[in-house]
C-alpha cells in the first residue's frame, strides 16, 4: 500500500498491487510501470488517473490469474472501483471545465466496473468470465476518460500559459 | 489533437526504449498518452503484440482490436483488411495479429488520402499509441533521436473510415499505462 497525502488529493490512498513511483533501477517484474509520481507534484486528477490505471491492471491480473481470482481478490477490486469512483466524484467540482465532462464519464464507467465485479462475485462459469470481461472493459474506459480529462486540462492550461 | 501513432523501430529493444520515452513525455505533460502497445513482425511476416499472459477470449479480442488498429493506421482500405486479418489470426493464436498492412497498401495506392505510408517490415517492431498532443514536435523529435519513424493519423480521420462505428473503440486493447514484459525490462 502506498499512501500519498498531497493537497487536492481527495482521499484515494490505497494503490495496491501496482508499484507507483518505481525507480528504473529496481528489480524487474514485467509488470505495470507507472513511475510518474516522483518527479512532479501531481494534482487530484493525476491521482485519479493513477487509480484507474491501477484498477485496470488489477482486474487484468485477476482475469489472467492461474486458477482464477479468489473471492478476496474480487472483493478488493470492488472496493478499489468504489474508492476510485468516489474520488472522481468528489473531485468533479474542483476540475477545469474542459475536464469535467470526461471525468463525469469516467465516474459512470467506474460505477459500472464496481457493478460488474460485484456480479462476478455471485456468478460462476461463463457468467463469471463475462462479468470480469465487462469489468475490464469498463475499467479501461474509465482510464481512457480520466486520461482525456488530463489532456483537456493540460491543453487548456497550455493555451492559458503558452510555453 | 487526438491522434493515433505508430513508431517503427528496427528492433524490439529500441521499441521499448521508445515506449518508455513516450510515457516520459506524458510525465512531463508534453503530451498525454491514453494507451500503448508494442507490436513485432517476425522474419516470416507474422505480427505479434506483446500482452500479458491472458485468457484465450481476451487474447482473441486483443488480436482483433490491435489488428484493426494497425489497419486503421495504414489507411482507409487497410482498416477493413486489418480488422478481418486481426480477427482471423487473433482467433487462431492468442495475441497474434495477422495483418499485412504493407500488402494492403500496395493495392490501395490510388486511395492515398488518409494513408500514413505506415509499413512494419519483417524483423521490425512498433510502438502503437493513442495520444493527445498540442504539437507533434515533442514526439517526433524524441522518437527521431531514438531512430524511430513516426506515422500518425488523427482520430477524427479514422472515424471517417467506412467501417468505423461507435461500437469499436480502437484504444480498448492498448495498455493505459507503461507495460513492459519482464523479458524486455533490462534489454535497453
Amino acid at each position: 500500500m502506498i499512501r500519498r497525502d498531497l493537497e487536492g488529493f481527495t482521499g484515494l490512498v490505497e494503490i495496491g498491487g501496482i508499484t507507483m513511483g518505481r525507480v528504473y533501477t529496481s528489480s524487474p517484474t514485467g509488470d505495470h510501470v507507472m513511475g510518474k509520481m516522483d518527479t512532479n507534484i501531481k494534482d487530484s486528477l493525476d491521482h485519479i488517473r493513477a487509480a484507474t490505471q491501477e484498477l485496470h491492471g488489477a482486474i487484468s491480473d485477476a482475469a489472467t490469474k492461474r486458477g482464477g481470482a479468489t473471492k478476496a481478490d474480487l472483493e478488493a477490486l470492488a472496493q478499489k472501483a468504489k474508492a476510485a469512483a468516489e474520488s472522481a466524484k468528489a473531485s468533479l467540482g474542483t476540475q477545469h471545465d474542459a475536464a469535467k465532462k470526461h471525468l463525469a464519464d469516467a465516474v459512470t464507467h467506474l460505477e459500472a466496473t464496481q457493478k460488474h465485479v460485484t456480479e462476478s462475485l455471485k456468478s460462476s462459469g461463463q457468467a463469471f468470465q463475462t462479468a470480469v470481461q465487462k469489468a475490464l472493459a469498463d475499467a479501461r474506459a474509465s482510464a481512457q476518460k480520466v486520461s482525456e480529462a488530463v489532456a483537456a486540462k493540460r491543453s487548456a492550461m497550455s493555451t492559458k500559459n503558452p510555453k | 489533437m487526438h491522434n493515433y501513432i505508430a513508431v517503427v523501430f528496427d528492433n524490439t529493444s529500441k521499441a521499448y526504449e521508445g515506449l518508455h520515452a513516450l510515457w516520459q513525455l506524458d510525465d512531463a505533460a508534453e503530451v498525454t498518452v491514453h494507451g500503448t502497445a508494442v507490436v513485432h513482425r517476425d522474419a516470416m511476416g507474422n505480427f505479434q503484440v506483446d500482452t500479458k499472459e491472458t485468457h484465450p477470449a481476451l487474447a482473441t479480442a486483443a488480436g482483433v482490436g490491435v489488428g484493426a488498429l494497425l489497419g486503421l493506421l495504414a489507411g482507409p482500405a487497410g482498416a477493413a483488411v486489418g480488422a478481418a486479418g486481426g480477427a482471423a489470426i487473433g482467433a487462431a493464436a492468442g495475441g497474434a495479429v495477422g495483418i499485412t498492412a504493407d500488402l494492403v497498401r500496395a493495392d490501395t495506392r490510388d486511395q492515398a488520402a488518409g494513408e500514413t505510408r505506415f509499413v512494419l517490415g519483417a524483423g521490425q517492431s512498433a510502438v502503437i499509441a493513442d495520444v493527445s498532443e498540442d504539437w507533434t514536435s515533442p514526439i517526433d523529435t524524441r522518437m527521431r533521436s531514438l531512430g524511430g519513424i513516426v506515422y500518425r493519423r488523427a482520430k477524427s480521420d479514422m472515424e471517417d473510415d467506412v467501417w468505423f462505428d461507435d461500437y469499436y473503440i480502437p484504444s480498448s486493447y492498448l495498455y493505459p499505462y507503461e507495460y513492459i514484459p519482464s523479458s524486455y525490462y533490462y534489454s535497453w
